[in-house]
């Protein structure tokens, strides 16, 4: 990113190559929106080369990068929160029940579709540190960096939201046991 | 079983460790002695981990063809964009510092850097003359200590600026100012009786023989208004030098006053008025012996 700054734009297409995937998977977990994720993924890479003076090589890339993720995604939910914001859960969960991903087992085929659901229903604040610490592998530090507070309140926070996810699935999946009987 | 509590507090504060796996592996080992015996952390945890580990693996699709060409697409348009403007700040500059090369635009500078200085040293010229008599105004206090000598000068200036002022008001002010604070000095006296038989205002001249008459005791101040008697035109001024001619009883000044009667365009009144001076001064100065009590008439009557 250093090498982008001091000019070399090219050397965008190296970091649009190894950090898209992990982007759009970033978005698509917070909006369940496969094309609105890829625009923001496009909007992300705008931005870092828009940007790229506020990157000083001090902080880590992926810190930065996700920086501005956040603030795409904030920008977009802005605009648009009706269109973002998992409103076609059922649809989503359908999907991955016949996805190709959903390898062969139907029961866990069935409890991702649950666990969708029951993300879908944390507030963007929980989702987002979830996302961030499971699925994106950030690290504490880092994503305390990000969010700019205490490891130990990311932890707390995390702590929280996994607890609460806990709640909202298991009462879905006892909700979804009555409906079945 | 209150140490059992705190120790499951204990396994909620280190759990986001743990599934991260970033616990250390003493406490690691802690903890799950702990799970060995305590079955209700043993199912918490089980849950959680469950939970963890299914959203590890949530699916995300594959982001479509189009991702890479956009963002391709998207980078060229930045690169020509940012070329394009670095190009045309570049050029701007370049061409403005030739523009400042041209032999048009160079006269023009010169032109008016060559106004510039003409008008700075107009404007220091302009500004070093009022500033003379400016300062010399405050100072008439000082001036009127007769004692201080060295204070004289700046007074004496003021007087001699003054009277060469081109309007009439200032000299008639000069005149009467020079009466006040430097009536003796010699430059101060010449310039009076230049006044006095130059000065275009008849007002002016007529103030200043008043100065002058009052400072006869002076042998020059006499000299100059006898002299100055054959160059007044102005029938006010020479009825006026007449007869101070007359008050000052002196003789010398008969003879300039004879040659003024020989004048053709003479005032009648003046003309009178010269002759009466003539008959006091001549009569006085006559022969003194035998008509010592006309004499002493005159003398009285003048």
């Amino acid at each position: 990113m250093l090498q982008v700054k001091a000019g070399q734009v090219e050397k965008m297409g190296l970091l649009f190559e190894r950090y898209h995937r992990p982007l759009f998977a970033f978005f698509y977990h917070s909006s369940a929106n496969a094309t609105a994720s890829e625009d923001l993924v496009q909007n992300v890479f705008y931005r870092m080369l828009k940007y790229r003076h506020t990157f000083t090589g001090e902080g880590e890339f992926r810190t930065w990068m996700y920086h501005l993720a956040r603030n795409v995604l904030a920008d977009a939910a802005r605009k648009n929160k009706a269109s973002l914001h998992h409103q076609d859960v059922a649809d989503w969960a359908e999907k991955i029940a016949g996805g190709p991903s959903a390898d062969g087992s139907l029961q866990q085929a069935q409890d991702l579709a649950l666990l969708q659901r029951a993300m879908a229903r944390l507030s963007p604040d929980q989702r987002e540190v979830l996302v961030l610490s499971r699925l994106q592998e950030l690290k504490y530090e880092q994503i305390a960096q990000l969010l700019n507070t205490t490891v130990g309140a990311v932890k707390v926070r995390a702590h929280r939201a996994l607890c609460h996810l806990k709640d909202v699935y298991f009462k879905l999946e006892n909700g979804s046991k009555v409906r079945e009987l | 079983m209150e140490a059992k509590f705190v120790n499951c507090e204990g396994v909620q504060e280190e759990l986001m460790d743990w599934l991260a796996g970033t616990l250390p592996p003493a406490r690691r080992q802690t903890l799950e002695a702990h799970l060995a015996e305590c079955p209700g952390c043993q199912q918490e945890l089980a849950a959680v981990q469950r939970l963890w580990t299914t959203m590890g693996q949530l699916p995300v699709p594959e982001p479509s063809e189009q991702l890479r060409p956009t963002f391709y697409a998207m980078l060229a348009d930045f690169q020509t964009a940012e070329q394009r403007r670095q190009r045309w700040s570049v050029a701007r500059i370049l061409e403005r510092i030739r523009a400042w090369w041209q032999p048009a635009y160079g006269l023009r500078l010169a032109y008016s850097v060559a106004l510039l200085v003409v008008g700075l040293v107009a404007g220091y010229g302009l500004k070093g003359r009022p500033d003379t008599t400016g300062m010399g105004a405050g100072q008439p206090v000082a001036a009127a200590e007769p004692a201080a000598a060295g204070p004289e000068a700046q007074p004496t200036q003021e007087v001699l600026a003054l009277l060469s002022n081109p309007s009439a008001v200032q000299r008639l002010r000069a005149v009467s100012y020079a009466e006040e604070v430097a009536p003796t000095n010699e430059r101060v006296v010449a310039a009076l009786l230049s006044t006095l038989n130059q000065d275009p205002n008849v007002n002016v001249r007529l103030a200043s023989l008043e100065v002058l008459a009052g400072l006869s005791h002076d042998p020059v101040v006499r000299q100059g208004l006898v002299r100055s008697l054959p160059r007044q035109d102005s029938p006010l001024v020479q009825s006026a030098l007449a007869d101070v001619m007359v008050r000052l009883q002196e003789r010398r000044s008969v003879r300039p006053l004879r040659k003024l009667l020989q004048q053709d365009n003479l005032n009648e009144q003046v003309k009178d008025k010269i002759e009466q001076s003539i008959e006091t001064l001549s009569g006085d100065q006559a022969p003194p012996p035998s008509t010592s009590s006309t004499n002493h008439e005159t003398r009285t009557l003048t």
